[in-house]
């Protein structure tokens, strides 16, 4: 039985409470009265899991079953979810693999000869040869992969791209051709918060740089409130449109996945529980990686955070035509995440983990740290923000000066020229994108080697512009200084110095609210 | 080197430090008060207990009873005990029920029983108190002879009727939990369904000064040894037909006469039982600090003996 989210407020019986920080967390006491927003306990997992994914795929909402789609002779394309989901990463065998297993299986059955696998990474990162094969297994890796059928979706690649037409707003739809060609595109998806899935999936997952920027902009972001909610989100308004255009096109065979909130386990879990329920051996685990995480050489530390797989429990799967699935998925995910909060608060405190989608195998920069707490955290809400408006955001993260050369060299770049220029969305979109997004080294090393587009680091600006716009004052506790005040924010070194520092906004006695994640809570703000 | 390790223990031990006060190691572990409501209850696994009423045990805990617990009893307060001949007319087991506003009343009420009686004598104590690890409940269970009483689940354990079959005698607290002002709360009805089911008296006992000496949240007695009454009444027992729901007010009114008597006198108290005007001793409807007040009043101590300085 689990149990729901739910609303702590602090009082003298609360012990100290976890706060994420980086690659580490620390246990912070909140002043009493502070608003702690649990997430709901993990539901219980489906319990055999193929014979959902078989269900799904033979009985459809909306659509044929996929016995009936698939015959010999047809081009098919099965795409899916890049390595940005989930959160950490998920056990082996990967959901993505269990679907895409029980597809082909059914594709073998019809005679398909013609079949190709695309990771929908629009401009993130290629994956390498491992994770692909971490995510499809080793039987579809085998099977695809030499041919060159099981590949990274490339949107520099002018050849294979179809410009499908426009939305009744004027927004290109470019996708791959290979997808945009075949005679059924079957889309894979992990839908791990409300965010992701519904048209998302292929309008902006195999979408090029053209098609993107009609949403991923400082406008449309700023816009989206929340992310999370696709019906009051420009962004997803956006993707929806565009996926009109897409299905009319292409038959859409659309499979989404919602998983539990059962993250953390084995030594970790007591990172799951609620303080007060920790047994001395939770409270052991936590001395124990606390006290082994501080003396650990760096290197080793990011090695055991990289390392870090999530048990995860199917909760649903639903197939068929995007909509009613993702309406469906929709329903089960806030099932997960959803916890009622009774209004606004004068602040919100957030730990930022070492973890979001675009640093997995990798580093967590300034500003992919600042997307993750001012992007997804921020924006992890239905109706309102939980900061009121003018109010103050005090986040934990060291926000070090570490960049991964590899993954994300314009992200240094952006770094170094662009944000000591102007931290303004709209200001560094006007003045700087077109040349990060077309300059020639990022494309080659976008489609070359393992890095994120050239002008990724702008969505990460973007994604933050809400809660730059909303918010009167961003205090980072325990942030390196010099990082933090490039990026127009201030650090403070403990969570009084911070509430002192937003002091002339929000007050000497402000309300507070700290949103008590991971594990993923979606707060439905009244 | 050696600074870094310096270091690494310094943080260690703040870090100890933190988790030890925000858990409160030693203590009982508390949940903020919001979250009372999603707690999900604890799943009672029976403690066993019989090993604490073999002959050994019975030695070891008549040594501590005798030994330290009485010798730190006698120094912390002055026990004033009365009314132990009514235990004469007893010829079986028994359950003594009292009043109960702290956690002197078990010591007490065990240090006051005639030896042979305090040997052959168990405590129904709480499980979820009690027994919620397994070190407190061995420890209750050698020193006071504890066994584990469910006073949530509603239905009764079946231990304590075993107990009274083989000849124990049970002390059970039927207010459930110790006063939070020192005045006697509603008397539950598991000591009369036991008196009635298994055909034995009950012995009520009257606690006064208890909740004065160590209230509900100290750990220790106040200083200054201060009295405590323990007045033992006449064995009741249930009439022929007589339910437990009617025998139990008996209980709860014999309790309060002896605490009445504790205040007055024994014919005093009497007369006042005959014509039913015995004073309540659920205390006055008032502000709790008055019912504090009230029944935290210093009582004249019995005990005449000089002291060196007054």
């Amino acid at each position: 039985m689990s149990r729901p989210g739910f609303v702590l407020e602090v009082d003298d019986r609360t012990p100290p409470l976890l706060v994420h920080n980086g690659e580490g967390f620390l246990l912070e006491r909140f002043p009493q009265g502070t608003r702690v927003v649990y997430p709901p306990e993990a539901l219980p997992p489906v319990r055999d899991v193929d014979e959902a994914i078989q269900n799904a795929l033979l009985n459809p909402i909306d659509s044929e079953p996929l016995p009936e789609l698939l015959r010999a002779g047809m081009r098919l394309t099965i795409a899916f979810d890049d390595i940005s989901l989930p959160l950490p990463p998920m056990k082996k065998p990967d959901i993505r693999q269990r679907v895409i297993e029980a597809v082909l299986e059914l594709a073998a059955q019809a005679g398909v000869d013609d079949v190709e696998l695309i990771s929908a990474n629009a401009l993130h990162r290629r994956l390498t040869p491992n994770e692909l094969r971490e995510i499809v297994g080793e039987r579809v890796f085998r099977s695809f992969f030499p041919d060159g059928k099981l590949y990274n979706f490339d949107a520099e690649d002018r050849d294979n791209l179809t410009h499908l037409g426009q939305t009744r707003h004027g927004e290109d739809v470019e996708i791959s051709k290979r997808a945009a060609e075949s005679d059924l595109l079957v889309y894979v998806n992990v839908n791990l918060v409300a965010m992701d899935g519904g048209h998302k999936s292929t309008s902006i997952g195999l979408a090029s740089y053209k098609s993107l920027k009609h949403h991923h902009n400082s406008h449309t972001m700023i816009h989206s409130r929340s992310f999370m909610d696709h019906k009051a989100s420009k962004m997803h308004h956006s993707a929806w449109r565009m996926g009109e255009v897409l299905t009319s096109h292409v038959k859409v065979f659309q499979i989404e996945t919602t998983l539990n909130n059962d993250i953390f386990g084995g030594p970790l879990e007591f990172l799951q529980k609620r303080e007060w329920e920790w047994s001395i051996k939770d409270q052991a685990s936590f001395l124990a990686t606390k006290r082994g995480l501080d003396v650990a050489p760096a290197k080793l530390r990011h090695k055991i955070f990289t390392d870090t797989r999530s048990n995860y429990g199917l909760t649903g799967i639903n197939a068929g035509a995007i909509e009613p699935v993702h309406e469906k998925t929709i329903e089960a995910v806030h099932r997960q995440h959803l916890v009622e909060v009774q209004g606004q608060s004068d602040v919100a405190i957030m730990g930022v983990p070492f973890v979001g989608p675009y640093n997995v195998n990798s580093v967590m920069n300034p500003i992919l740290a600042a997307c993750m707490g001012l992007g997804y955290y921020f924006n992890s809400y239905r109706g309102n923000p939980v900061v009121r408006k003018d109010g103050a955001v005090i986040l934990y993260h060291p926000v070090d000066y570490e960049f991964s050369q590899l993954h994300h060299p314009s992200y240094v770049d952006f770094f170094e020229e662009v944000l000591s220029e102007s931290t303004d969305p709209a200001t560094i979109e006007a003045k700087f994108e077109k040349q990060y997004a077309e300059d020639p080294w990022y494309i080659h090393l976008y489609r070359t080697s393992y890095a994120y587009h050239g002008v990724h680091p702008f969505y990460m600006w973007y994604w933050i512009s809400h809660a730059l716009d909303h918010c009167g004052d961003i205090v980072w506790v325990g942030a390196n200084r010099k990082t933090v005040e490039r990026m127009g924010f201030r650090s403070a070194s403990t969570l009084s110095d911070a509430l002192e520092m937003v002091s002339h906004s929000v007050g000497r006695s402000p309300s507070i609210t700290y949103l008590h994640n991971p594990p993923h809570l979606l707060a439905d703000v009244r | 080197m050696g600074t870094s390790l310096v270091k690494f223990g310094k943080d260690t031990a703040r870090d100890v430090k933190q988790v030890a006060r925000g858990w409160r190691w030693g203590r009982r572990p508390q949940v903020p008060r919001s979250a009372e409501p999603y707690v999900i209850p604890k799943e009672t696994t029976v403690f066993p207990t019989k090993w604490a009423r073999t002959p050994a045990a019975i030695a070891v805990r008549d040594l501590i009873q005798k030994g330290p617990l009485n010798a730190v009893l006698n120094f912390e307060v002055s026990p004033q005990v009365s009314g132990l001949d009514s235990l004469l007319k007893l010829d079986g087991p028994a359950i003594i029920v009292a009043n109960h506003s702290s956690h002197l009343d078990t010591p007490l009420l065990l240090l006051s029983l005639p030896d042979a009686m305090r040997r052959r004598t168990a405590f129904a104590a709480a499980a979820d108190y009690f027994f919620d690890t397994w070190w407190r409940a061995a420890g209750s269970a050698i020193v006071f002879n504890t066994f584990p009483i469910e006073r949530r689940g509603g239905k009764m354990s079946a231990t304590p009727g075993d107990l009274l079959a083989d000849g124990w005698n049970v002390v059970v607290f039927p207010e459930g939990t110790r006063s939070p002002d020192g005045w006697v709360q509603r008397f539950r009805m598991g000591a009369a369904y036991l008196a009635v089911e298994h055909d034995v008296p009950i012995i009520p006992v009257g606690i006064k000064g208890s909740f004065a000496a160590m209230p509900r949240g100290r750990g220790w007695p106040i200083p200054g040894r201060p009295a405590v009454h323990v007045r033992y009444g006449d064995p009741l027992r249930p009439a022929a037909g007589e339910s437990a729901r009617d025998f139990a007010p008996r209980i709860a009114a014999a309790v309060s006469a002896l605490l009445d008597e504790e205040s007055t006198t024994w014919y005093e108290s009497r007369r006042r039982a005959a014509i039913g005007a015995s004073p309540s001793q659920t205390g006055p409807e008032a502000a709790r600090w008055r019912r504090v007040w009230e029944s935290t009043r210093p009582m004249r101590s019995t005990d005449n003996r000089r002291r060196a300085w007054k």
